[in-house]
């Protein structure tokens, strides 16, 4: 305020003022100067503690690799050995295969060993094959099936550990825990006797597995038991050596908590300094040492970022260079030295750039038919594409697998038929990289189709008349004006598409592991379940791909926001509609059979798929109709636990980002404080990064050593999630508000309506069916998320899209088609109620 | 010859008559603009025109060909017209000189022969020093000139101007007006223009159409149109106009609402009428027949306006300067009445003035 006018004796006020300015400012700095003091007082706490447990014995082990390598082998070993395997079996031997799955894994160990051996083996005796061939595939059917629900052990140690008696086995396990953590700890004589007999460096997982395996006795508890324990195998660990240290006496309250949380106290630290040396600089920019109360907002946002995207994203950089605290191209040279690892890469490559290539050239035809000429029915059409965007990938792959799979696939058998084929595998195989592409094509290119045709709408119409009017035709408008128009929204619209098929995981899991087709995501996946070294190789090969991600983003918003025209006129007019006179009926007829290929089939299948007995057969063939799987997943208290799971994580997700969309909107559009734009360019580089990677991350720095433990918990998967879906809603919410004009408020302002009534009276009711599209954008993706899930999830927190997946590979794929279409049918659901809410004023 | 008949065109968009049985002439050469309220149908008139719309029935021809009409039309491109739209619609990815020549290049001149073509059109428009800029770094008044310039490139005989100086300042659109009025006179082109601005039609036509509810009202020259307007709503629509109450008969007409003084009238209305009187046909007069008492005064410089009120009724007199420097607020004032139209009252008076209101 500069009241000098005002002053009666100008000089002397404004002497004071200045006075009083210049000690305002001093006690500011001496006020940031003693935080950041107190910042490092913290870190010194926390590192005294960490001295501390270290003296006194405690180590961290790498339990933690264990257990993950063990749950992660069940999935990989079932994809590249039962799976196939499967594939080559016919019909009849695949419905028995596929009951006795699904028999053994809802809860018939009983039953395996006694009657259910039996079976597979005469499903193997019927199979053919030499003896040894028969007794290979019997057991790792057997294995997988078991580690459906528990993690390897050898056979024999198995017998031996479950003809312990309950009782026991709970005592053994308690007292292994211990032993895994402390190694002077005693051992118990049964678990001696197998360690004896193991490779000194395996014995930690041995006894991760002996511990398993002990609650494996009681086996409804396991899936718990392993939740518990990958919670924070560091975190107990330390717990337990505080209390140790306090039992020992001698220790006040203060020294207990820093002991037992020495690493969230040097976090805690370090945040601390980071916020006050951002405060000081903005300060300093802005010349005025006064403290801005929104800086509390952009510091809490930023924090957050700080340390559940950035420090694990750094974190996976530090490591794929450094792996042991050196740098060394080990690993890199390891990983290309494996033709697996090349071929991914390649695939990769190719996939993504074909699917873009593909995408594009689909959408943008689709967009301009659908957006600008008078095609048939063009709204249905429009909406109907858009619905694919909210279809969850591996649901379209597991339709294409059952449509075009080379020996029952239903396309298959159509053509065999139509074209006079025998009986020998294809002619379509979806098992290989143009069956790949063609998936990764049917989902992602409403990606394009959606940034194109919003681009397309509106784009001022008179752009194309003034063009017809010089005399072009509408071909020729179309490539001489339309198209240059759409090139900065067509490439970007290109690269997400790129990006998102490059970086996904769903699809090719489904489609490309079944015949070796293997893909940079899926190899990171199944290296980060192997151990130690697998890890290694998974970080490297994820900073390699999150590398390409961001570098692709980064042209696309750097390079195109130059070429970006403006070409919306304030005026809304409605775009006048090419005339297709001729081609009007033969081109909604080409778009009508491509909805009817790209939707319609796959949904259809789907649906049918879910009512089979036998997936092989047509569902009209005596006996093939059940209801049985809808019964099940209806009924399955493990489909409504990760049911509720699923919609409680994504509600969290969605909720906390929209408000984090409207606390950002409203700093970016509203104020001009300094460094609010460090929150959304963190944002955007948070969802740009794949999703795989970003999960690898939050595995590797949220199990308590870097402070935070979360492994294993909803929290987990809440900020996953968040991260990864945040800017969709905020771009959302933050376009809403920048279309009002601020003074619609500042009117309301004026009759005497105050800051908050304003917010809640005017803003709100205008944004809300872009808060609610917000909302749903983060909600959406979040409810029906893989491949985050695949890495973050745990026995308690499995969500629908992980028991979608478990399903389809391990039990039954007719349950999890019914589970599928569940999954449509409340996205399809939720989308109408959104509808409702909003008045119709919704739209994505 | 570029002259366009419109044969008794309607325009229906579903269930809304939007131009309803429009039937005139353009003559070759001639400056017409389409004058009305926003609404009244006036651009989907002139998009029909340029083949954007296609009327519901009737024929357009452009010339002696017949562009639209039974099962003929005529695609834009194939028109050979000039049009400037509202948004300007100059293509940002181009320059000017790309955007100008466009419509040359899709004629497939030769090189040499667009170059002097759009060099010449672009001094014309006093675009010369742009030729290599991009449309966004030019200002609304630049690129509304590159949007002229290209309209006239390949020297069309018909001209369509979709409001086209709607969007510039009260200068810049003045000094335009001039600048397409003399371009049309130079070039000999007939021009179609579409506006809401009575004054930029009254300074730039030849002829004016006024249009209403999809209708022409009236059709003349600027004068005409002016000084006998056939409605009361096209009086209103030009200029500066009161209308006030009466009843004719016997030679003159009392003025209900005026404390039924009267005015003398020869005419052949008898009965309910609307008389109405532009403000500079009124004058303060010593002499008048008409008393009032002065309610406000206000001074504009080069004219001032006197506010009567007479009866119920407001009148509005406009002298010019400072006239009448001692008449003083609440004062009693004569005044008389130099021309003014009859109307005969058939309520849309009432109807009209609401929907101005």
């Amino acid at each position: 305020m500069d009241r000098e006018g005002y002053a009666v004796n100008g000089g002397s006020v404004k002497e004071n003022e200045d006075r009083r300015r210049r000690l305002s400012a001093r006690i500011m700095r001496a006020g940031l100067l003693l935080l950041f003091l107190a910042g490092i007082a913290l870190i010194l706490m926390g590192y005294g503690g960490e001295r501390k447990l270290a003296a006194s014995g405690f180590s961290e082990g790498s339990g933690f690799h264990a257990v993950h390598a063990l749950s992660g082998d069940v999935s990989a070993m079932w994809k590249q050995e039962i799976l196939p395997a499967l594939e080559n079996r016919t019909d009849a031997e695949r419905a028995a295969l596929s009951e006795l799955a699904e028999r053994l894994t809802a809860d018939a160990w009983d039953q395996m060993q006694s009657g259910a051996g039996e079976q597979v083996s005469a499903v193997c005796e019927e199979a053919g094959g030499n003896e040894q061939a028969r007794e290979a595939f019997r057991f790792r059917l057997l294995h997988a099936t078991y580690l459906t629900n528990g993690p390897r052990i050898s056979a024999a140690d198995r017998k031996k550990l479950i003809s312990l008696p309950r009782e026991r086995a709970q005592a053994m396990r308690d007292e292994l825990l211990t032993c895994l953590l402390s190694e002077k700890a005693p051992v118990p004589p049964e678990a001696q006797s197998l360690l004896d007999k193991t490779d000194p460096q395996e014995r930690e997982a041995v006894l991760m597995q002996i511990f398993l395996t002990g609650c494996g006795a009681d086996r409804t508890a396991l899936g718990d038991h392993i939740a518990d324990f990958k919670k924070g195998i560091r975190d107990k660990g330390q717990q337990i050596y505080a209390l140790r240290l306090i039992a020992g006496g001698g220790v006040g309250f203060a020294d207990q908590l820093i002991f037992s949380h020495s690493r969230t106290i040097i976090l805690l630290g370090i945040l601390l300094i980071a916020d006050v040396i951002l405060l000081w600089l903005w300060m300093a920019q802005e010349r005025r040492w006064s403290f801005d109360l929104k800086w509390i907002l952009i510091l809490l946002i930023i924090n957050f970022l700080m340390v559940f995207q950035m420090l694990p994203l750094l974190y996976l950089v530090f490591k794929s260079l450094f792996p042991d605290g050196a740098f060394t191209m080990e690993t890199l040279r390891r990983l290309w030295s494996y033709p697996l690892n090349r071929n991914a890469l390649f695939n990769t490559t190719v996939a993504a750039l074909a699917t873009m290539l593909l995408g594009t050239l689909i959408a943008f035809p689709l967009a301009f038919l659908v957006g600008r000429t008078d095609l048939y029915g063009r709204r249905m059409f429009r909406s109907l594409f858009v619905l694919t965007y909210m279809v969850p990938p591996y649901v379209g792959a597991m339709a294409w697998m059952r449509l075009t799979n080379p020996n029952v696939g239903i396309v298959n058998l159509w053509l065999r038929r139509i074209l006079g084929l025998g009986n020998q595998p294809g002619p379509l195989n979806v098992y290989t990289l143009p069956g790949l592409i063609w998936v990764l094509t049917t989902f992602y290119y409403p990606y394009a189709f959606i940034t194109i045709s919003r681009a397309m709408e509106k784009m001022d119409p008179s752009l194309e008349e003034a063009s017809r009017i010089s005399g072009a035709s509408p071909v020729k408008t179309l490539f001489r004006v339309t198209l240059p128009l759409m090139l900065p929204s067509l490439t970007a619209g290109a690269l997400l598409v790129y990006v998102s098929a490059a970086s996904c995981y769903g699809i090719p899991s489904i489609v490309g592991t079944p015949g070796n087709v293997n893909t940079v995501t899926t190899r990171i996946v199944e290296y980060a379940a192997r151990g130690q070294q697998g890890m290694q190789d998974a970080i490297a090969l994820s900073v390699f791909l999150m590398a390409l991600a961001l570098l692709l983003l980064f042209l696309s918003d750097v390079v195109l926001a130059r070429r970006q025209y403006i070409t919306v006129s304030g005026k809304s007019t409605t775009p006048t509609l090419v005339h297709l006179g001729a081609f009007r009926l033969p081109l909604t007829i080409l778009v009508g059979l491509f909805a009817a290929v790209v939707i319609f089939l796959p949904f259809a299948t789907i649906l049918t798929t879910s009512f089979k007995t036998d997936v092989g057969k047509s569902l009209l063939d005596a006996g093939n109709f059940t209801l049985a799987n809808w019964k099940g997943i209806l009924s399955g208290t493990q489909t409504l636990s990760s049911l509720k799971n699923s919609l409680l994580f994504a509600t969290a997700a969605a909720t906390a980002g929209i408000v984090i969309a409207a606390v950002m909107s409203y700093l970016l559009q509203r104020t001009q404080v300094r460094g609010r734009s460090i929150p959304g360019f963190l944002i955007a580089l948070g969802s740009g990064t794949p999703s795989v990677v970003l999960a690898l991350g939050l595995i590797l720095t949220m199990r308590g050593n870097f402070g935070v433990s979360i492994y294993g918990t909803a929290s987990i998967l809440i900020i996953a999630y968040l991260i990864k879906h945040l800017v969709m809603g905020m771009r959302t919410v933050v376009s809403a508000v920048s279309q009002i004009h601020v003074s619609l408020e500042e009117c309301s302002q004026i009759c005497g309506q105050g800051w908050l009534g304003t917010m809640l009276k005017i803003t709100l009711p205008l944004i809300f069916p872009s808060v609610a599209a917000g909302w749903f954008l983060i909600f959406i993706p979040s409810f029906y998320e893989l491949s985050m899930t695949t890495l973050l999830y745990s026995g308690t927190t499995k969500t629908i899209g992980f028991q979608l997946y478990e399903y389809w590979s391990f039990t039954s794929q007719p349950m999890s088609c019914a589970l599928a279409f569940a999954v449509l049918l409340i996205v399809t659901l939720l989308n109408f109620v959104m509808g409702r809410l909003t008045k119709g004023r919704f739209s994505i | 010859m570029a002259s366009v008949t419109i044969r008794h065109v309607t325009k229906a968009f579903g269930e809304s008559v939007v131009i309803r049985d429009f039937d005139e002439t353009i003559k070759d050469g001639e400056f017409v603009t389409l004058l009305g309220p926003s609404g009244c149908g006036k651009t989907t008139m002139l998009r029909m025109i340029a083949g954007f719309d296609q009327p519901t029935s009737g024929e357009i021809y452009i010339g002696e060909r017949l562009v639209c009409g039974g099962k003929t039309f005529v695609p834009p491109e194939k028109r050979g017209i000039g049009m400037v739209f509202q948004s300007y619609a100059v293509w940002p990815h181009m320059n000017v000189f790309d955007n100008v020549a466009y419509p040359l290049t899709i004629r497939r001149l030769p090189k040499e022969e667009i170059r002097s073509k759009v060099e010449r059109v672009l001094e014309v428009t006093h675009l010369t020093r742009y030729a290599g800029r991009f449309p966004a770094e030019m200002s609304g008044g630049q690129q509304q000139r590159v949007a002229l310039a290209r309209a006239l490139a390949a020297e069309p005989e018909l001209l369509l101007l979709d409001e086209p100086l709607s969007n510039l300042d009260a200068k810049l659109r003045e000094s335009m007006r001039f600048e397409i009025k003399e371009l049309q006179k130079r070039l000999g082109m007939t021009v179609i223009y579409v506006t809401h601005d009575q004054t930029e039609a009254m300074a730039m036509s030849d002829r004016i159409f006024v249009v209403n509810r999809g209708g022409v009202q009236q059709s003349g020259t600027p004068e005409e149109i002016y000084h006998h307007p056939c409605s009361p709503f096209v009086a209103d629509f030009l200029g500066k106009i009161d209308f006030f109450k009466g009843e004719a008969g016997g030679g003159k007409i009392v003025l209900t609402e005026m404390d039924h003084q009267s005015i003398p009238y020869d005419g052949p209305l008898t009965g309910k009428v609307d008389v109405a009187v532009r403000p500079e046909n009124l004058q303060i007069d010593p002499a008048g027949t008409l008393s009032g008492r002065l309610e406000t005064k206000y001074y504009l410089g080069d004219v001032s306006d006197f506010r009567v009120r007479a009866g119920s009724e407001q009148v509005r007199v406009i002298a010019p300067g400072a006239a009448f420097p001692d008449l003083a607020e609440g004062q009693e004032v004569r005044f008389s009445i130099r021309e003014f139209l009859v109307y005969e009252d058939d309520g849309s008076l009432e109807e009209m003035l609401q929907i101005r209101s």
